[in-house]
Parts: structure tokens; sequence; C-alpha cells
């Protein structure tokens, strides 16, 4: 079964992981994204993100089905977190079963990039001495 | 009475528009929401306006927004300037994504 997420509530990456094996599959490659305290040296107290819900559901909708069709995968799971998220907090989840390990590696790194070009989720930092909304580095996504 | 009085005034005020004319709901997010000061507007366009004209109205209204690198969409699906647009089209206005 795919699934995609958002949620305010946090993430437990075992569940994620599990919920998407099939019978025919071998491996489940889960990427686990969580709140880093160190960026650049400068130092983060914790996070705020912030979705277009229904378009971020859409859009991880769309790069599920991309990665179906361009991986030899059989589930995906994505699963991003929404709110205020404290240092080693997950924010993101994505799980990718499939046959064999490969593909699901692939896949998996695939997904996490496009999801940071495409899926409007954006994050304010917070630091000691000031905050800041983070802007993507990439241009129009068309 | 007087208060019900000032509001049919003010609504008189606000909601005539050209004959015709386009009203799209406008969101934002983050960065864009605190640029903008708000987190929705109603736009009012002409007839036959497309998405890019919608936005360089909203750009008009709100120059702060334009010091950031944008991205928008139509009825939540990424958009290029050329999409026609309908009374009740969502329009979304927000910078470059950061999620992950």
């Amino acid at each position: 079964m795919d699934f995609f997420e958002l949620t305010t509530d946090p993430i437990d990456i075992t569940s994620v992981s599990r919920r998407v094996i099939p019978p025919e599959c071998g491996a489940t490659v889960t990427l686990d994204g969580y709140v880093r305290k160190f960026t650049k040296g400068r130092e983060t107290l914790y996070l705020i993100y912030e979705a277009y819900e229904p378009m971020a559901l859409k859009e991880m909708q769309k790069l599920i089905l991309q990665a179906k069709t361009d991986f030899e995968i059989s589930n995906v799971g994505i699963v991003h977190r929404l709110g205020r998220l404290e240092i080693g907090e997950t924010s993101v989840a994505i799980s990718v079963a499939a046959p064999h390990r490969r593909a699901a590696f692939a896949a998996c790194e695939w997904l996490i990039r496009e999801l940071k070009r495409t899926v409007p989720i954006w994050k304010k930092e917070v630091y000691a001495d000031g905050e800041e909304w983070i802007e993507g580095d990439r241009g129009a996504v068309v | 009475m007087i208060g019900l009085y000032s509001l049919r005034h003010i609504c008189k005020n606000v909601s005539v528009g050209e004959p015709g004319s386009l009203k799209l709901k406008v969101l934002f997010f983050g960065a864009t929401a605190e640029a903008a000061g708000t987190r929705s507007t109603v736009l009012e366009i002409p007839p036959g306006a497309a998405s890019g004209n919608a936005l360089k109205k909203v750009l008009e209204l709100y120059p702060e927004l334009a010091s950031h690198k944008l991205l928008f969409s139509v009825n939540q699906t990424y958009a290029r300037g050329d999409e026609p647009l309908n009374t009740g089209d969502e329009l979304a206005v927000f910078t470059a994504v950061s999620g992950g």
C-alpha cells in the first residue's frame, strides 16, 4: 500500500517502514530526515514547518506515481511533519519497498530530492539570535 | 442600525468591480505570508486575464513580495503564467520550497 501524509504528531519511523511491505518484496529503504542542530556553523533552537496542505498532498502523490513508473519498486510511503519540531525529531520519513534493494535505494534518493524541489512545504529556522524562513535554491518548478 | 448602515456602506464600496470581472482567492505561505502581512485575500481581475496577469497584480498590491524568488500555483497545480482563470480559482504565491 502506498501512502502520503502530513501530520503534526511525532513520526514513528518504524511504523512508516513496516507499512509499505508487500509479500513480493525483499528490501525496504527508509529515509529518516530529522532536525539538525548546526547548519553551516549556526545553532538552530527549533524549526517550524508549514505546508500548502492540499497541494503538498497532490505533489507527494505525483512523486509516488512517477517513482513507481521509473524504478522497479512496489510500495512507497511518505510522511512529512508540520508545526514545531525540536532538534533530532523526524521531519520526513520516506519508505520504499522493492523486490531488490538497489531500486529501493535509488528511488528513495530520487523521492527526497524531488520532494525538496516540488512539494510546497517551508521551514522556518529559529536560531538563538533570530529566525528566518528558508527559501529553496530551486527556481520555477515546471 | 448605525452598524448595519456602516457595514452596507463599506460593502458597497469594496465589492463593486468591473462588470464581468473575475474574483480569485489568493493564498500566501511562510515568507510570502509574512511579507504580505496576510495569509489570504480576494483579487479582482478583468475577464480573460491569465495567471501571470494575476500574479503581476498581486505584486503591485504587495510590493514586499518582489524581493523573493517566487513560485505560484493555480488550483494547487504549479503555474507558468499562461493559464486561463475563472471566478473562484485559487492562486497561491510562495517562495521556492524548503521542506524535507
